[in-house]
């Protein structure tokens, strides 16, 4: 055991660290336009070249494009995409996991079996078939994405509901005649927003794994987007010429991934004293 | 006792019948559901043509209801006959024999690795709560479980194939030795993820144990060292044998991208080709084969339970 | 004479938030029981963590421990506890449901602490019939045994190295009243035939008189008191232990007011140079609050930390008038007939009929699985029934008709809204202004100024009157109160009694009270019920019931209670 200030320390370093390159992240995402004007212009006399030559300091893909350009330009698709397939899917989550836990009834059976039915396979393989045989762009896999995740949001919530249900403050706000909506939205969704917002941030980065894994396969964004996914897949080729077109896009992402779980880990302790606090 | 027991086999494995039913049915539906139509969609690259097109209508009783259509691929997938393919012409279920032995090698190998590595290293970890090796290994779990497989395994042939050369790039080799040398790269690069999250959970699992009354009272009694961890790992192994049950399913998702960047012939590369494609009696054949191996694994969780817990066993036998 | 089994001096044990004990000294004899009696905050439980070397990661433990003689280092973490615990020191814990690992057979657990492997099954089988359980139990699991029979699986299990002290840490808390009787007999046997040591841990204070030699009172992680335990409880000589005496409340007779102290007990570490007892103690003066006092001998082996001793008197309360509190005869607040009720197959109330009059209390007694929970849920609704009718004031039971107190206090009320919004939910569900928000915390003693509060800032006996506040909102005529005072500490349940006994007489509120504590009924009610397996054995006037019982189980029950005074 250490001291509670040595911890103190320690552990908003990990946690600031993973602010701060998500913050990059989020300038480059929203203003990618600005800080990377040349990101998808294509070279194709020069071809792959390695780092530092031409002024590539990360080199360029065999399409001749910056890779340094190229990866900031990625930002947006690695934010947008994951933020709105987590914060759809906990929607979804917090509204059916609570009626259905709180309810109970025929609601209940059918969210439960829809739930059975999406865990039988593994999401990222579901979203491979599903995303590959309908076709469509990037946001209908986003939608394909939340219709995958909800159910275990729904399966968390719904435990989270259930758990709250039976404790004194909610069985006297029934016994009170306060009315069903607002126990729920009023008093049971307040007091679940630890496990919401911990597993949020764990959706985040799963859904950045997810949506890169399926532009790796050419799933999802078009051909010649800026994305780190993609990215990784052309850089297969280039391993010998210029590595670090397939490098780069690679650490990118895992330490996009590890920020937002670290941040999630982070703060759901956070709340988790607050709640043993009470 | 054992008719509880037995009652209980037999109800979990009707539900699991059930739901691979209904799950094949929205897989066979999703080719309605594609865009396109159905016949052209078969067809694939052959000449559109009225005859082709109604030579595919009657092979695939395009004509007939929608639920007759599927009785009969139904019928036929049972008895092992997937039809063939729409690329390649052969038959599917050729395709899927050929190809599982790689991917069941993979998956294996990845499996064992990271349970072997994992477990130890979750409860070395769970033993040092808060001291220096817990940090590290858990800082560890953190990144391994926010790598993707395809990233880790291009850094991975990078270093250890392009770099270094210890390890062949692409392939599978020749003989068991050097398929086996072939194979370790993607092993590994499939392992990392699965085993950080192993490393995750058995920790929670053995804290957790860690901080119950039994085990204050069995110091208490003056207990050793080696026999305290026993009794904690054996009620730890409760959550973690659940858990590694349901990873065989993340095991087959990330097999897919393993085989594509090792451009090994597996299941997963066979789904990659087949989806792009849109060779759909492969692509249907192949996820209700996953869904088969995810069920019949969570039924064979949900039975190790009665052998494991002793309360889950009572009330089985009981109700 | 020869040394002491076990001798503490100085003992101290710190936490991460501060000190928790704040030393301690404490000797224990061969064959002797010594009690320490603390509510919770005492630094009671720390303590003997502390002296078995088990205290929790991060919590530290210093002074001088000595076991025949023979210095022990206080860290836990010293090779030499290893030969100490179980060997020489065992301990019990409270809860005999996570006291025992859930995945092992009883046998096995208890086998471990053997260290010849071959003389194993000979051991187990010798150690259960020393407690008093049949052999089979060596091959059943704890969740198939009774809570009972687990303590004395515990027991066994406790005993198996021979230890030379047992320290009990509120061994029987978890248990229901005919059952703790029989494991401290069984306990108290033990100990004789062994000679053994032993420390028990409780916060009942007449559970210590009728089973210890001495008596240790601890206060905020202080020794209030220690002594022989007839001197300690006949002639108190801290203001604190006196208080405390008081607070408990009699079987034999009914009180117009029940004896209470002020205030809360204050955290170990909150308390600097002082006393800590000085900001609830009437005899107060300010050497009390600049100064720690020292222990000093009132008598042979009796010490008291306290600088006014010679002043303590044991309060005197006035017994009630004989009439009780005025029941309005013949106007039914309350029917219930032929209620039943079961949960999966199991039968929780099987046909209950329950009268209660307007503005009458009544009592509901019973132990742990009797139904009297499920009889007050299908009351107020959060239950319905498999069988039988509930009427309201001669009408079927509709929403805010009746209101309900719940047992514990932490979850009582939504740890996200403040007081007062909370209270002004369950006006305006009852269709009543804001406005009435003051008035309902003046109602239950509460300053106007708590409605900003959040649950967090109040203490376990204010959280439960909020609780209070929030079930008188609609001014529904009867109110449900299910043990509302069994999670809190003896000297603040009082003041709650005491708060609902002013209520009823205020407000013609209609009681109706579910405890498992006779002597609490006693206090409460004018008439009594009960219960057992899902039906009523017995009802009456409480006066009767609980004085001359007519039904066995009754009489079981009252037998069952710690030697009255």
């Amino acid at each position: 055991m250490t001291r509670p200030s040595a911890r103190l320390r320690r552990l908003p370093a990990t946690i600031a660290l993973s602010v701060l390159l998500l913050a990059a992240v989020a300038v480059c995402a929203v203003a990618g336009g600005l800080i990377a004007p040349h990101a998808l212009d294509q070279d194709i006399y020069t071809g792959t070249v390695g780092a530092g030559v031409d002024g590539h300091l990360l080199g360029t893909d065999k399409l001749g494009r910056d890779i340094l350009q190229l990866s900031l330009a990625g930002a947006r698709s690695a934010l947008a995409g994951p933020l709105l397939v987590a914060a759809g899917s906990m929607l979804v989550g917090v509204l059916l996991g609570t009626v259905a836990g709180y309810r109970g009834g025929l609601l209940d059976q059918l969210v439960g079996r829809y739930a059975d039915l999406v865990l039988a396979l593994p999401a990222v393989l579901l979203a491979i078939v599903v995303a590959g045989l309908l076709g469509g762009g990037y946001w209908i896999t986003v939608a394909v994405l939340v219709v995958l995740f909800s159910p275990s949001d729904v399966r968390l919530v719904r435990a989270a509901v259930i758990e709250q249900a039976s404790r004194p403050y909610i069985e006297s706000a029934r016994v009170l005649g306060v009315r069903p909506a607002r126990i729920m939205f009023r008093h049971l969704t307040p007091n679940i927003v630890p496990v919401v917002v911990a597993n949020l941030l764990l959706n985040v980065a799963f859904a950045l794994v997810a949506l890169s894994s399926l532009s790796y396969l050419g799933l999802g964004v078009p051909p010649g987007a800026p994305d780190w996914g993609r990215q990784l897949a052309d850089g297969r080729e280039l391993l010998g010429d210029n590595p670090l077109a397939a490098i780069v896009p690679g650490l990118l992402i895992i330490a996009t991934a590890t920020a937002v779980n670290l941040l999630g880990d982070g703060v759901s302790e956070a709340l988790d004293r607050k709640v043993a606090a009470r | 006792m054992n008719r509880g027991i037995l009652a209980f086999a037999a109800r979990r494995l009707g539900m699991t019948l059930v739901l691979l039913l209904v799950l094949s049915l929205l897989v066979y539906g999703l080719m309605f559901l594609a865009p396109g139509d159905v016949a052209r969609n078969l067809l694939g690259t052959k000449n559109v043509t009225p005859e082709a097109l109604a030579q595919i209508r009657a092979q695939y009783d395009l004509d007939e209801p929608f639920l007759v259509q599927y009785w009969h691929w139904a019928g036929h997938a049972l008895a092992g006959d997937f039809g063939t393919s729409i690329r390649t012409g052969g038959p599917v279920g050729r395709m899927l024999l050929d190809r599982v032995g790689i991917t069941a090698a993979i998956s294996g190998l990845a499996f064992a690795l990271a349970v072997l590595a994992g477990v130890p290293a979750g409860v070395a970890a769970a033993l040092r709560r808060g001291r220096w090796a817990d940090r590290l290994l858990v800082g560890g779990s953190v990144v391994g479980v926010s790598a993707p497989g395809f990233a880790v395994s291009l850094i991975l042939l990078y270093v250890f194939a392009v770099g270094l050369g210890w390890f062949p790039i692409y392939g599978t080799g020749e003989g068991f030795l050097d398929g086996l040398w072939h194979l370790v790269l993607p092993s590994v690069a499939l392992a990392l993820g699965l085993g950080a999250f192993v490393v995750k959970l058995t920790r929670a699992a053995v804290v957790r144990e860690l901080d119950q009354d039994y085990v204050t009272f069995a110091r208490s009694r003056g207990l050793g060292r080696g026999t305290v961890l026993r009794i904690v790992l054996r009620n730890a192994a409760i959550p973690i044998v659940t858990s590694l049950g349901l990873m065989v399913g993340y095991l087959f998702g990330g097999t897919v991208l393993i085989e594509v960047t090792f451009a090994l012939p597996g299941l997963g590369a066979l789904l990659e080709d087949a989806v792009l494609f849109k060779d759909f009696p492969v692509v249907q054949a192949l996820t209700v084969l996953v869904a088969s191996v995810v069920s019949v694994t969570a039924l064979l969780v949900d039975l190790a339970y009665l052998a494991i817990d002793p309360r889950v066993r009572n009330r089985t036998v009981r109700s | 004479m020869s040394a002491p089994l076990l001798a503490a001096r100085d003992l101290r044990v710190t936490g991460p938030s501060g000190v928790l004990v704040a030393g301690l000294d404490l000797t224990v004899r061969h064959g002797e029981t010594v009690a320490i009696v603390g509510e919770s905050g005492s630094g009671k439980s720390m303590a003997v963590k502390a002296l078995s070397g088990l205290l929790p990661a991060g919590v530290r433990a210093s002074g001088e421990i000595e076991l025949d003689g023979e210095r022990v280092d206080p860290d836990g973490s010293a090779p030499g506890w290893r030969r100490i615990r179980g060997a020489r020191v065992a301990l019990l814990l409270q809860d005999p449901f996570t006291s025992l690992s859930p995945v092992h057979r009883c046998g096995e657990q208890i086998g471990w602490a053997v260290a010849d492997r071959r003389r194993r099954a000979d051991r187990v089988a010798a150690l259960l019939a020393e407690v008093g359980l049949p052999a089979d139990v060596a091959g059943r699991y704890p969740f198939e045994l009774s809570g009972g029979m687990r303590q004395r699986v515990a027991i066994a299990a406790g005993l198996a190295a021979g230890p030379d002290l047992l320290i009990a840490d509120e061994p029987t808390t978890a248990l229901d009243v005919t059952t703790q009787r029989e494991v401290l007999d069984l306990v108290a046997g033990l100990q004789a035939e062994r000679r053994m040591g032993l420390i028990l841990v409780t916060h009942d204070l007449r559970l210590a008189r009728s089973r210890a030699d001495r008596i240790l009172v601890m206060y905020a992680g202080r020794l209030a008191e220690a002594g022989p335990a007839a001197d300690v409880l006949r002639a108190p000589a801290h203001p604190y232990t006196a208080r405390l005496a008081a607070c408990d409340p009699p079987l034999g007779r009914r009180l117009a007011t029940l004896p209470t102290i002020p205030g809360s007990v204050p955290q170990p570490f909150t308390v600097g140079d002082a006393c800590p007892f000085a900001a609830r103690c009437e005899l107060a003066v300010d050497a009390c609050r600049t100064a720690a006092p020292p222990a000093v001998e009132v008598a042979p082996g009796h010490l008291s930390a306290c600088i006014r001793t010679a002043e303590t008197t044991v309060p005197t309360p006035e017994p009630a008038a004989p009439a009780g509190a005025a029941a309005v005869a013949g106007e039914a607040a309350l029917t219930v007939r032929g209620i039943a009720k079961r949960f999966r197959g199991t039968a929780a109330l099987d046909g209950v009929d329950l009268d209660v009059g307007r503005g009458e209390a009544v009592a509901v007694v019973g132990e742990s699985g009797s139904g009297k929970t499920t009889l007050a849920r299908c009351v107020v609704g959060l239950e319905t029934p498999d069988a039988g009718t509930v009427d309201v004031g001669g009408a079927p039971a509709g929403p805010r008709r009746v209101q309900i107190v719940f047992q514990d206090p932490y979850s009582a009320l939504n740890p996200g809204m403040t007081v007062g919004a909370s209270l002004a939910e369950a006006l305006r569900a009852a269709g009543r202004p804001r406005s009435e928000v003051p008035e309902l915390l003046d109602m239950v003693g509460l300053p106007a100024g708590y409605a900003r509060r959040r649950p967090r800032a109040l203490s376990g006996g204010e959280r439960q009157r909020v609780a209070i506040a929030r079930a008188l909102a609609p001014r529904a005529g009867v109110l449900v109160c299910d043990e509302p005072v069994s999670a809190l500490d003896v000297s603040v349940q009082a003041g709650v009694l005491n708060l609902l006994a002013g209520l009823r007489r205020d407000l013609g509120l209609t009681l109706l009270f579910i405890t498992h504590d006779l002597a609490i009924a006693r206090q409460v009610a004018d008439r009594v019920y009960v219960m057992r397996r899902g039906a009523v054995v017995e009802s009456g006037p409480a006066a009767g019931v609980l004085s001359a019982p007519s039904h066995p189980y009754t009489r079981r029950l009252l037998a069952s209670l710690p030697a009255a005074d």
